[in-house]
């Protein structure tokens, strides 16, 4: 009986279990970042309830739920292109990633031009209009900018990734076989969605 | 061997279907279009509607983690570890209301 024994892992550097787990970790440390976050937001809300209810008029409800749903999309199409490169579709799984990140780069614009629109009306931190209001309505600009603007730096950040993971498809550093990348960038985007789907009901649906 | 290999195998990665993951994308637009309509137009349901649109984000939240990041097919162990962190961030949740309750 001669058998034959493999080590592990041994003369490759590939382990697609541990690189998962390794994503799903950095995940679990993200969601308690933006936990305490809402913690924060609970508590002063709970403090100042009319004056957060006030100010979450001056948001435009319809810019939000777009940006909503083109989050949602997204995340749509970084699963069904994992799904394409999974089945060996190279192509497929490129143009889908390719319409992630303009899904991306439309939910930056329309960002770009609700803040624009704040910043135009002084409410953002320090400028006139924020100084004169009352100190519940400050709270709540105060963090509408804070959690906004690090969730709008996790979309950045989530965007670059699957930039890289589309350059390393192409190259073929990425397929069906060591698809670990992918699948990570697809992690991180889909947080990226987990987050917004609290952040909207709680900033724009406040009526 | 052979068993061995085979073994392996039944572990490998769960192919997801496009008509899976357009079904999820579905029942996510329609539950977002019910949290605007509820909080639009349910304006004399204020406290109801907080409550009710933390429940809808939730199920939303559970349908994107289960069927688009695949925890669905994922082993126990990712599931469990999910369980853990929501514990500890529910544990700090009942802290700072207890604290602001007691003060």
């Amino acid at each position: 009986m001669n058998q034959s024994f493999v080590l592990p892992n041994s003369g490759h550097t590939f382990d697609p279990k541990s690189s998962k787990l390794g994503m799903w970790l950095f995940l679990y440390t993200e969601i308690l970042l933006f936990g305490g976050l809402f913690l924060v937001y609970m508590v002063y809300r709970s403090l100042n309830p009319d004056a957060f209810l006030l100010a979450s008029f001056k948001l435009n409800v319809w810019m939000g739920t777009v940006n909503t749903i083109i989050l949602l999309t997204s995340s749509m199409t970084v699963a069904m292109s994992i799904t394409a490169l999974q089945k060996g579709d190279k192509k497929m799984a490129m143009n889908l990633l390719w319409l992630t990140l303009l899904a991306a780069l439309a939910f930056l614009v329309i960002k770009y031009f609700e803040w624009g629109a704040k910043f135009e009306h002084g409410y953002f931190p320090g400028m006139d209009h924020y100084d004169a209001m009352p100190v519940g309505e400050k709270l709540y600009f105060y963090l509408y900018f804070f959690m906004t603007g690090l969730h709008g730096l996790h979309v950045i950040v989530g965007g670059i990734f699957i930039w890289v993971v589309i350059a390393k498809i192409k190259s073929g550093k990425v397929h069906k076989d060591r698809i670990s990348l992918h699948e990570n960038a697809g992690l991180y985007w889909h947080l990226v969605d987990l987050i917004w789907i609290y952040l909207f009901p709680l900033f724009y649906l406040i009526h | 061997m052979e068993e061995n290999k085979n073994k392996n195998n039944e572990h490998q990665e769960h192919i997801s279907s496009y008509k899976e993951h357009f079904g999820t994308w579905s029942a996510l637009i329609l539950l977002t279009l019910m949290t605007v309509l509820v909080s639009v137009f349910g304006a004399d349901l204020r406290t109801l509607s907080v409550a009710t649109a933390m429940i809808i984000a939730t199920v939303k939240v559970l349908a994107v983690g289960y069927y688009f990041m695949h925890l669905k097919y994922e082993p126990k162990i990712y599931r469990t570890l999910i369980i853990i962190v929501m514990a500890l961030f529910v544990f700090f949740l009942v802290m700072v209301i207890l604290d602001y309750l007691t003060r």
